[in-house]
């Protein structure tokens, strides 16, 4: 029996192609990158020696010493946390609730919760913006989180995978006395840790990238995301004169979002891979 | 005892002459963009050692904090252009107390009746109206009121590197740049230089950047005589002026004489590095580019020369705006009235100190004066502020307009569209969006 025989001609193409593809993927990273360390005023001159010194930590410095920005980041790490755990807590019971639960309208529900997986938020964010003016909700910690709530796509991903565990599991702690509660909180849900890793790194990514919202709702400074924030600070109309400021804005805005996926990038790939303890 | 009575006389004393400093300020809140520099103007409070737009209005902001016994401002910094929050805050109930405004954009405001008439405040605060420009006057004045304090005129210019046009043999004998008349001429000129130098003539920003083409083609209109907004409510853009500017303009791209794939941050460093001999952009890059032809190592070094956009038709016109204060319709009691108004002459009190961002003055005094015209180049810009054409008052949405024009004639000149397409689409665009708004 031919088990376990490997093609290494063709895992090594495989494995060269996926490297090129990092490599293109990574190089404006790495560019962007390499810029933030260049003074100003030597990228107006040319914006080829890159590579070479001289390189500054100023425009990194320029960036603490804006006085709001540690608001700012502060701002924005309430939101995204507050946000993505609100997600992983409304979508895990819709999700199991359309998964396991016989009520009226489910399957008509579901539908409409799909649905507004093609609206798009600039659709609604007048009237939105309008019913968060009445109830006094602009410039708020719960202005900003509260839209992020309703996030179809969580509700479709916990709905899928619920759906994807036998319901045996579910008939055996029933039959063990368990309450519906408890057959999702001690039986469903820890296999759903996975899925759930990847949820709250989406909704996180989601929110802490979010800018439009953030724009017309948070319009008091003190009240700014570190997106709206920095984006406040550039000096003119596309920030032409200062490169090197505007990339070491994107690294500095980029920087968590990108520590939190390194952290729980194991959960991540352990859920894209299929691994979710099945 | 006699010491104790004299120690409390003298500490009520005291406490008299400490009061009125130790009394609150009236605070008002400004919204404006033009970046943030805390870190090298944070602390500086003459406006005399600012630099750039961020700088100098950081320490005009400075200057008058300094400097007033009564009012304090409250800088609040926004993304450029900002007009989205200050919709927002305009309907949340809570605008800023004074907002900066593009002079182009003050119609959708004012016309809704958001914005407090000014004219006879500043009036009453010293403001000299008949000082204005009157470029700066027809850009703040909707329906026969002032809405806004003018605070620059900002027209579209002829930036050129004179290192190159010398290597072209495009130097006049009197220093300036060989500079077209004509639009034959403009072709004829780019072609030398490009056989000179091996470089294109123009650096355009012309990559997501339609407005790019609308503010040529606007002053292209003007220089021809083509008023595209006799009617307010209706753009008219079927005209041979039309057609006469994509020609020029497919002609440069399509022979290699402009870049054509730079957006605005390529182009806008392209030009001093040496990278072409004109650049087609407005006046807030004076400063900067002055700078930068300061330094040895720049490929602009000495040789900074910059003009209006030349006429190169019957007429003169060359497109503007300018920016602008306004105070938004709020509940302001009369100490808080009172600051805005303090600040708005303080800042009109002050328009040479801005004019040296390169933005021209508002002020018909400063634009004669010396002082204005021992700025560099300065002296060669009086013809902005003489031709400087903005948009008739009357029409809305300004903008807007600018961006379906740009987009259209940029797909005409790219040659996407034939001319007479892009000039049906812009007008259907345009009119459709302005029937709307009236």
């Amino acid at each position: 029996m031919m088990v376990g025989v490997h093609n290494r001609p063709a895992s090594r193409a495989i494995s060269l192609a996926v490297g090129v593809f990092a490599v293109v993927w990574i190089l404006p990273v790495l560019w962007v990158l390499i810029l933030s360390f260049k003074p100003n005023e030597v990228l107006m001159l040319s914006g080829d020696p890159v590579w070479v010194p001289p390189f500054t930590f100023k425009n990194y410095i320029n960036i603490m010493e804006t006085s709001s920005v540690f608001r700012w980041l502060l701002n924005s790490a309430i939101v995204s946390v507050s946000a993505t755990v609100g997600v992983l807590f409304v979508s895990s019971l819709a999700g199991y609730g359309f998964a396991r639960l016989n009520f009226p309208f489910r399957r008509t529900l579901f539908v409409i919760v799909l649905i507004g997986l093609a609206i798009p938020e600039q659709a609604v964010i007048i009237a939105r913006h309008q019913l968060f003016t009445d109830w006094n909700l602009h410039n708020t910690y719960t202005g900003l989180v509260l839209p992020h709530l309703s996030l179809p796509f969580g509700v479709f991903l916990m709905t899928q995978f619920f759906r994807g565990i036998p319901r045996e599991q579910d008939e055996a702690a029933i039959l063990d006395n368990a309450s519906r509660f408890k057959v999702f909180w001690s039986v469903l849900l820890p296999q759903s840790m996975p899925v759930q890793a990847t949820l709250g790194i989406f909704t996180f990514l989601l929110v802490w990238n979010d800018y439009f919202w953030p724009l017309i709702s948070a319009t008091r400074p003190e009240m700014y995301t570190l997106t709206v924030g920095i984006a406040s600070v550039q000096g003119n109309f596309a920030q032409s004169e200062g490169l090197g400021y505007l990339m070491a804005q994107a690294v500095f805005a980029g920087l968590p979002a990108l520590i939190v996926y390194l952290i729980f990038q194991k959960q991540i790939i352990g859920a894209a891979a299929g691994t979710a303890g099945r | 005892m006699k010491h104790l009575r004299y120690t409390l006389i003298t500490s009520v004393a005291a406490c008299a002459f400490a009061a009125p400093a130790l009394a609150e300020k009236t605070e008002i809140s400004v919204s404006r963009f033009f970046g943030s520099c805390e870190a090298d103007y944070g602390d500086v409070t003459e406006a005399a050692k600012g630099n750039g737009e961020c700088g100098i209005i950081t320490t005009l902001i400075n200057e008058f904090n300094n400097t007033s016994d009564s009012y304090q401002i409250k800088e609040e910094v926004v993304e450029w252009p900002g007009y989205d929050q200050l919709t927002a805050r305009l309907r949340n109930g809570e605008p800023p107390t004074i907002s900066v405004m593009h002079q182009s954009i003050l119609s959708n405001y004012a016309s809704r009746d958001l914005l407090m008439p000014l004219g006879d405040k500043l009036t009453e605060a010293g403001v000299d109206l008949g000082d204005m420009t009157d470029a700066a006057r027809a850009g703040v004045t909707k329906a026969g009121d002032v809405y806004a304090m003018p605070f620059d005129t900002l027209g579209w210019l002829w930036h050129t590197n004179m290192n190159l046009m010398e290597e072209a043999g495009m130097v006049n004998g009197d220093g300036t740049p060989v500079t077209p008349s004509s639009a034959d001429d403009f072709i004829t000129q780019a072609r030398q230089f490009k056989e000179a130098t091996g470089k294109p003539y123009l650096c355009e920003a012309s990559v997501g950047n339609a407005q790019v083409y609308a503010r040529t083609l606007f002053t292209l209109l003007y220089q021809q005589d083509h008023n595209f907004f006799a009617d307010p409510t209706m753009i008219d853009l079927n005209s041979d002026a039309t057609r006469n500017y994509v020609d020029l303009f497919k002609t440069l791209y399509s022979e290699g004489l402009s870049t054509t794939d730079y957006d605005y941050s390529a182009a806008t460093a392209a030009f001093p590095q040496g990278e072409c001999g004109v650049y087609i952009m407005g006046t807030w890059l004076i400063d900067t580019y002055q700078q930068e032809s300061l330094k040895d190592e720049s490929a602009l070094a000495g040789g900074y020369f910059v003009q209006p956009f030349p006429q190169l038709f019957a007429q003169d016109g060359i497109w503007s705006d300018g920016h602008a204060w306004v105070i938004p319709k709020q509940d302001l009691n009369a100490e808080e009235e009172a600051a805005a108004i303090a600040f708005l002459k303080f800042l009109w009190d002050n328009n040479l100190h801005w004019a040296r961002t390169g933005h021209l003055p508002v002020r018909s005094s400063i634009i004669e004066s010396e002082e204005f015209k021992s700025l560099p180049a300065r002296d060669r810009l009086e013809r902005v502020a003489l031709h400087a054409t903005p948009f008739p008052p009357e029409v809305k949405r300004q903008f807007t307009v600018t961006d379906y024009v740009g987009e259209e004639m940029q797909a005409a000149v790219n040659g996407q569209k034939t001319v007479d397409e892009a000039i049906a689409a812009a007008e259907k665009r345009v009119n459709d969006m302005l029937a709307r708004a009236n």
